[in-house]
Formats: C-alpha cells, sequence, structure tokens
C-alpha cells in the first residue's frame, strides 16, 4: 500500500533513514492505542510530498489503509538519526529486504543529488513482492539487482558470489542495510572484505517515536546503562554498535 | 516553588465579554492553571517542540531512583485492543544526572515541576529525596509501586503499613509537597489512601498502571521481555474511575485521577467522581498533543456542564440515581 502525504516541512527537511510516526487513530478515537513508526519511501520537496510505503500486517496498518484520499493523517516528523555519509564517499552499496528498503531509496534520491554512485540490492519473496526496482533505475543507480527466494537469487551464497563478482574491482565504500538479520550478515561479509564500514536501520514498535518512553531500547550494552534506543539514536546504527548485543 | 500559574480568566477580563469558565484548581498549596498533567513516564523534554509546557497544569517526571539504573530488556512494548502494555522498568539517571541535566529542561518549560521518585529499598526514597530537597519542585510524586527487594519484589504500594512508612520517612526529611501515586491492585484503595493521607501526603495520584500480561501465540511466551507489564490507556478507564471514587471519599486530600483519560469529558467524569486534578499518559503516544487539545476543550465543556469554574465538578457525583449495585 501506498500513501502520499502532503507535508511540505517533512518533505524539505527529511534525512536519509529518518522516519515519521502516523498516528492510525482518527481524532477523537483512542485506538490504536500507539502510532506506527514509518520509512519514507521518497520526497518530492518541490511537491512538498512524502510518499510511504506498508503492508497490512495488523490492525494499524489495516486502519491506515482505511484513510481517504483528501484526509488528514496525524503525523509527527521527520524523527530520528538517519544514515550517515561521511564526504569521501563515492559509491554506496543498499541492500534491502521486502518493506525495509523503504528505508534506503531515500539515499539513492540524495546519491542523485550530490552526485554519489548507488549499487541496490533489492530481495524479496517473489518479484511481485520486490520493492524500489523503478525506483532506484529513475534515480541514477549504476547496478541494481533484483533477487528473489523463488528464482535462487535472494540466496546468501548466490548473492555475494554475484555481489563480489561485479564490484570487487570497484567497492563501495559504504554498505547501508534494513529489513533482514541474513543480508545483514552478508553485509558483514562485504564490509569486512572491502573494508567499508556498514550502518543498519533497525525496526521496532514505537510508542513516543521522540526518546522520552524508552519503549524501544535496542537490547545493545552501553557499559551498563540504558541500550541506544531505535527512536532517538538510531533508527541507523554504525554496525558496531549493534554489535554489543545482548542476545 | 514556581509562581507560573496561567489564569485562564485573565483574557475576558480585558474585552469585557462573559467571562469564560475557570480552570484553575489547587491540590494542596498548588494553584495549577488548569486540572491537566502528564502520567510519570509519558512525558519528557523532548515533547517541547510539539506542545508549550507551560499551558500544562504542571509537568510530571518520569520516576528518579537514586543511583544510575537501565531499563528491562527488549521488548518493552505491546499493544492491546484498548491501550498498551509497557515493561519499560523505568532507567533513570540518577539523582545527580538528574539534577544536572533533565530537571532543568523541565523547569525551563515555565510551569510547576512535580518530580516523581522511586527506590527498590525503603532507604533509597530518602536518598533521591534528600537529594532534590532543596531544588525549585513543586512536589515529590512518590512511586510506591517499584517492585520492593526488602519484600521479595512486591510493591510498597500493595501494603498500607509499608506505604505509610516510606511517606512518614520522606516528610520527616524534606519540606516538598508529597503526593502519593497509588498502586491499583490492592484489595482496599480506601485503606492505603488513608495511610498516605494519615502519614502526611499532601494529594495522592490514583492510580498507576495495571499488572497485565500478553502472550505470543507461536512460541507460547510473553510478547514482553520481562513477562507482565502495567496496562494503561483507555481500557482501565472505568477501573481507575472506580477506585478515585473510593479513595477520594475515604480522604481528604486532593486525589488526582489517572488512568485511560483521552478527552475532556473523562477529565469531567474523573472530577465528578472526586478527582482534583488529572494526569494524562498513554494518549499522549496516541497524539502528543492531547493534552493541550483536552484544555482547549474543557472550557467549552464547563460551559455545557453549566460550571462557571471547573472545580465545582470535584467530587459532584450523584450517588442517589445509581440503583441495584451500591458504589
Amino acid at each position: 500500500m501506498a500513501l502520499v502525504l502532503e507535508a511540505p516541512e517533512v518533505a524539505a527537511s527529511v534525512r536519509p533513514g529518518q522516519f515519521v510516526m502516523l498516528t492510525a487513530a482518527r481524532a477523537g478515537e483512542s485506538a490504536p492505542a500507539l502510532p506506527r513508526p514509518m520509512a519514507i519511501y521518497s520526497r518530492d520537496q518541490g511537491a512538498g510530498t512524502v510518499e510511504i510505503l506498508y503492508g497490512v500486517v495488523g490492525a494499524g496498518t489495516e486502519r491506515l489503509r482505511s484513510f481517504n484520499p483528501g484526509e488528514q493523517i496525524y503525523t509527527v516528523g521527520p524523527l530520528g538519526r538517519g544514515f550517515e555519509v561521511a564526504p569521501d564517499v563515492q559509491t554506496v552499496l543498499l541492500v534491502g529486504r521486502g518493506i525495509g528498503t523503504c528505508s534506503l531509496t531515500t539515499v539513492a534520491q540524495e546519491n542523485a543529488e550530490r552526485g554519489r554512485d548507488t549499487i541496490a540490492v533489492t530481495s524479496a519473496r517473489n518479484s511481485g513482492a520486490l520493492i524500489g526496482v523503478d525506483f532506484y533505475r529513475k534515480h541514477g543507480a549504476a547496478t541494481v539487482h533484483a533477487v528473489t527466494d523463488d528464482d535462487g537469487t535472494s540466496a546468501p551464497a548466490a548473492l555475494i558470489a554475484s555481489l563480489t563478482e561485479q564490484h570487487d574491482e570497484k567497492p563501495p565504500q559504504l554498505i547501508l542495510t534494513c529489513g533482514s538479520d541474513r543480508l545483514t550478515r552478508l553485509c558483514q561479509t562485504l564490509s569486512e572484505r572491502w573494508e567499508a564500514p556498514m550502518q543498519v536501520s533497525v525496526e521496532a514498535h514505537m510508542a513516543c517515536g521522540l526518546g522520552y518512553c524508552h519503549g524501544c531500547a535496542s537490547g545493545a550494552r552501553s557499559q551498563g546503562n540504558e541500550s541506544p534506543l531505535i527512536c532517538a539514536d538510531g533508527p541507523a546504527f554504525a554496525w558496531r554498535i549493534l554489535a554489543e548485543t545482548d542476545a | 516553588m514556581h509562581s507560573a500559574v496561567i489564569d485562564s480568566r485573565a483574557h475576558d477580563r480585558d474585552n469585557g465579554t462573559q467571562s469564560r469558565p475557570d480552570l484553575s484548581v489547587t491540590v494542596g498549596d498548588l494553584v495549577l492553571g488548569n486540572p491537566v498533567m502528564p502520567a510519570s513516564g509519558c512525558f519528557g523534554p523532548e515533547l517541547a517542540p510539539l506542545i508549550p509546557f507551560e499551558r500544562l497544569g504542571a509537568v510530571v517526571t518520569k520516576t528518579v531512583f537514586a543511583r544510575r539504573r537501565a531499563g528491562n530488556p527488549a521488548h518493552r512494548l505491546a499493544e492491546t485492543s484498548h491501550g498498551m502494555l509497557n515493561s519499560v522498568g523505568i532507567p533513570s539517571p540518577g539523582s545527580d544526572g538528574f539534577r544536572s541535566g533533565l530537571l532543568r529542561r523541565y523547569q525551563a518549560g515555565g510551569t510547576h515541576v512535580i518530580v516523581s521518585i522511586g527506590g527498590l529499598v525503603a532507604s533509597e526514597y530518602y536518598e533521591v529525596a534528600e537529594d532534590l530537597a532543596d531544588e525549585d519542585i513543586a512536589a515529590f510524586e512518590i512511586n510506591v509501586s517499584c517492585p520492593n527487594l526488602e519484600q521479595g519484589g512486591l510493591a510498597i504500594g500493595t501494603s498500607a503499613e509499608r506505604v505509610a512508612e516510606v511517606v512518614s520517612g520522606i516528610k520527616e526529611l524534606v519540606a516538598v509537597p508529597l503526593f502519593v501515586k497509588l498502586t491499583p491492585t490492592v484489595s482496599s484503595i480506601s485503606e492505603i489512601a488513608r495511610a498516605a493521607q494519615d502519614a502526611g501526603a499532601a494529594a495522592l495520584v490514583v492510580a498507576n498502571s495495571f499488572s497485565g500480561l500478553s502472550i505470543n501465540l507461536r512460541n507460547r511466551s510473553s510478547t514482553l521481555g520481562t513477562g507482565a507489564g502495567g496496562y494503561t490507556g483507555p481500557g482501565i478507564k472505568p477501573l481507575a474511575l472506580k477506585l478515585v471514587h473510593d479513595a477520594a471519599a475515604a480522604v481528604t486530600i486532593p486525589v488526582i485521577g489517572c488512568g485511560g483519560i483521552s478527552t475532556a469529558a473523562d477529565v469531567a467524569e474523573f472530577m465528578i467522581a472526586g478527582a482534583t486534578a488529572v494526569q494524562i499518559g498513554t494518549a499522549t503516544f496516541t497524539r502528543p498533543t492531547t493534552m493541550i487539545e483536552v484544555i482547549d476543550d474543557l472550557g467549552p465543556l464547563c460551559e455545557a456542564l453549566n460550571v462557571r469554574n471547573i472545580s465545582e465538578l470535584i467530587g459532584t457525583m450523584d450517588n442517589r440515581v445509581t440503583t441495584g449495585l451500591s458504589l
């Protein structure tokens, strides 16, 4: 499902990897009690709009689907810390699975604006569930690897073979991923092989989205203190921080 | 003590029209511009860009412990059909960290600051109260629902004797007014309310979250990292309303109602049941501007209910009209 929100302030200020909180309860309604954190799939600063993609998976997203064009939806954002791209990075590898790809697409948008190159991997169960293939191409991605479980191309061994074969000669300087533990491990292998830093965008249930409720602690160790919050310290984290997770 | 009180009558004297309802209420020695304040844990300085704190009757901090502590393991949140469960576990920067950091940001809001304090043993309550006693704080809200290590994890708030002991112990040490936030799952809220009053509480907050559970069908385990959690939101409103009614009937000190409040009509119901002021928690998650919207709606609601001063509603429930079941 897709929502295009007329939200000029968000469109003008959102950074790649940030999110918004959408309240699926209409004014006067008290359920669902918690707003849903949503990645920005694309932004159009000129039109003052942002696009959000979501799958209907529960009561909240079911309610979001009931909104009609033109209706107002209570939105707070942009929130959180997005991805950090160092000035000397020329090529970024984006690796997303399913709806997680939506956290990465605005990186490609910004790469195009700033003259950086994008290599994109979008993974899904089947070709119908792939997200971002056309979007990445439209926004100048040098290579788009669309891989699926159906044809076996999403299997880590197959994917890593294909990525190293194509990019070993001129590897990316930064790897960003979202949406799959399996792909996160794959990115870790590539990160070590290419000596490219890696950042992961993490999903979580949230209540406030601002950092005061502490409902979305990541579980990562932080010297015995409260663990980093996904909403305020993330959702994009340098991989080394999350690697210290208790679990 | 803060002097920032918003007088909702002031505007009307200027333009000579019929004055708007007076929303101010008095809790002990504290005059609040209106009866709405946040529930501890559901509010923080991070909300400053979204809501003008000076319009709130007061702000209430997260519970502060004497020593720095982390919260519970993930997952800490579970939405339910009529609210949510949390097992956040109250992470705290400790009284030193709070005093030098967060407290200043709450104070910058321009309204009364009520500081929630907690402890895992009785002495920790005394320690944190003494640490913060000289600060510019309108009241301490004593959170007696923390698991008490001296009682095998049972909250102090489940025992009238233990509540009396902790409240009078803090009272001996500090001059700051003491509000006591009661635990809802007790056999007699009246008994605990009286014990808190007799020990020197200036007001009661009724009540905290209810203990609840939610289960993941796939692995038959709790959806929360710690097992049980605190149930809050619209689902507990009737339960909290009954507790407020019973507690207010048992004491002469003011009662601050808390539990499932999300509209001005909810506020009026709690005040009619006996509350002098209210706290709003989960509804702020749903819509961060809820408290301001509720305050905006209180004036017109007072007019509709034909009261010129919102405090006229307090404790006016007509028990005669209830037939059958007695309250």
